[in-house]
């Protein structure tokens, strides 16, 4: 007797817990074997550009906030760069390394909550517990220097909105010894650990040329084996003052873009300290150029991006000389990490496209807008 | 390269077939025609001194006088970016498809179909996306389109 078999489809979301947000995702099954992923986008669509075009330009950091929020300081900078540029504006040279600071503790938060929750997706509760015992000392930061602890609205056109209180720099140096220390903590939990190597290693892997030809970029496209980091290839801010380097990995597997964040992390520690050493030989306590909050700056058109925790975030800004932006295009990483993941999903197991899709860090506010 | 070279760069290479954008406050601006797109950008991806593999953005403008399509470009290995333009008439907003140029316009065009209404040809999946399925209230990008239930606040 033969067994009847065919493909079915089935739908994964958009209310699953590993999809992180509301994204669907179609699946064409042959049994355990996903045969064809289709990402299904759209549920969280709040028309944040549309929005911008109605608003002024410094009321588009507030909105801009929710574009990406688990690294808004990101996009509060990301906005500011492009109407410094329209503007050309100089910057204080103490909010440039206050700025530096901040982007750099977020992308540690924003690392931090990635190394929990993809355990978390994969089966591993325990680094969730550690990742966001961890990431609370850099919320606490935050909280301390302008009241919020998600949505910041701290980078503003110009500089940043206020100084740090004399406590912080202690406080952020003790912050950056605890989390230096718990990285062996980290990889101690999940690097040598057999289940986890096994559900990770040679699984999703993507070519370095399919990543560049579908746009992806950040820590996935650096998993690819591909150098390329705009804080050091489009330098931006004071990023050409400190000494990091730039980890890759071989493999471009899941296991690869897991340990590339681990990495980084490490380099945005080095960041922040010797910014933090920069900040205490300045003498001019400036913080902000000024700007009227009447700000119109002249007519003409930008793209600024920077390196996000999520890869490559941009703006594109046209402005018409009035105070509203005619047109604000945001472009996140993570719109062509879940476009490319129908590439990394060829006949793999469907608890392994939990797992892949866990490690693309993608977070859907950006994807939909 | 410099900024002003790779500009002189594109000149020379493209002629008459672009026009340099003063517009442009950071990185090169060029218009182009409609009709250029795909055969420009796929020689700027293949040209070996600029090699334009990475397609970091694609938008659409709508200016109230007539559409505009940008593509924002970068290259990964030369550390270059340009951003193209392409001005499209309200009456013939129509654009080929650059998805055989970079797999990653894919999204990006639909997005533009959808919005804006700008038919993208040579597509090969254009369906509903950022909006829900039974959408039929126009294209919401576009500068003369308000939503229903939106009250403007009066200019001070």
């Amino acid at each position: 007797m033969t067994l009847r078999t065919e493909e079915f489809v089935v739908n994964m979301g958009p209310h699953h817990p590993s999809t992180h947000g509301v994204c669907r995702l179609l699946l064409t099954l042959d049994g355990e074997r996903v045969k064809k992923v289709e990402p299904i986008i759209g549920y969280l669509h709040r028309a944040i550009e549309k929005i911008c075009e109605n608003r002024t330009y410094p009321q588009c950091i507030p909105i801009l906030d929710r574009f990406e929020y688990v690294t808004a300081m990101s996009c509060n900078y990301v906005f500011s760069l492009a109407a410094e540029r329209l503007a050309q504006i100089e910057v204080p040279e103490r909010a440039e390394y206050l700025r530096v600071i901040m982007l750099e503790l977020n992308r540690i938060a924003s690392h931090l909550l990635f190394y929990g929750v993809t355990a978390m997706d994969i089966g591993a509760y325990t680094p969730f517990l550690y990742g966001l015992r961890e990431r609370e000392l850099i919320i606490d930061l935050f909280e301390m220097t302008c009241g919020q602890r998600l949505t910041y609205n701290y980078i503003r056109i110009g500089g940043v909105s206020q100084d740090i209180p004399p406590e912080f720099a202690p406080k952020c140096r003790e912050a950056v010894r605890i989390i230096g220390e718990k990285m062996s903590d980290y990889e101690g939990l999940l690097n040598e650990n057999p289940i986890w190597l096994a559900r990770t290693k040679g699984i999703g892997i993507l070519k370095p040329e399919d990543a560049i030809a579908w746009g992806v970029s950040g820590p996935v496209l650096r998993a690819s084996g591909v150098k390329h980091d705009l804080r050091r290839d489009d330098p931006y801010s004071i990023y050409d003052r400190f000494d990091f380097d730039i980890p890759v990995q071989p493999n471009g597997d899941t296991f690869d873009r897991y340990i590339q964040r681990l990495d980084e992390i490490r380099e945005s520690l080095k960041i922040i300290t010797q910014a933090l050493d920069g900040l205490e030989g300045l003498e001019d306590n400036t913080i902000k150029a000024k700007v009227s909050p009447n700000f119109k700056p002249p007519a003409g058109e930008v793209y600024a991006r920077i390196e996000n925790s999520r890869g490559e975030l941009g703006v594109y800004v046209i402005s018409d000389g009035s105070k509203k932006p005619l047109r604000v295009k945001a472009r996140g990483g993570s719109y062509n990490q879940l476009q490319a993941l129908p590439l990394m999903c060829h006949d793999v197991m469907v608890a392994d496209l939990v797992a892949i899709f866990a490690t693309l860090d993608v977070i859907m506010p950006e994807v939909d807008r | 390269m410099t900024r002003e070279e790779l500009t002189q760069h594109i000149i020379g290479k493209f002629g008459g077939r672009v026009i340099h954008l003063e517009a442009g406050k950071y990185d090169p601006l060029f218009e182009i025609k409609a009709e250029d797109i795909v055969d420009i950008c796929r020689q700027l991806k293949e040209d070996p001194y600029l090699s334009f593999d990475y397609l970091a953005n694609l938008g659409g403008v709508d200016t109230t006088e007539h559409f505009e399509v940008v593509y924002n470009l970068a290259s990964v290995f030369k550390k270059l970016r340009v951003d193209l333009k392409v001005i499209l008439p309200y009456d013939r907003a129509e654009i080929d498809s650059v998805i055989e140029v970079w797999p990653s316009a894919n999204w990006y065009e639909r997005e533009l179909w959808e919005l804006y209404g700008i038919n993208v040809r040579n597509h090969p999946n254009l369906t509903r996306f950022l909006l829900p399925d039974d959408w039929d209230q126009g294209y919401p990008m576009r500068k003369d389109w308000d939503a229903p239930d939106f009250i403007r606040m009066p200019e001070r």
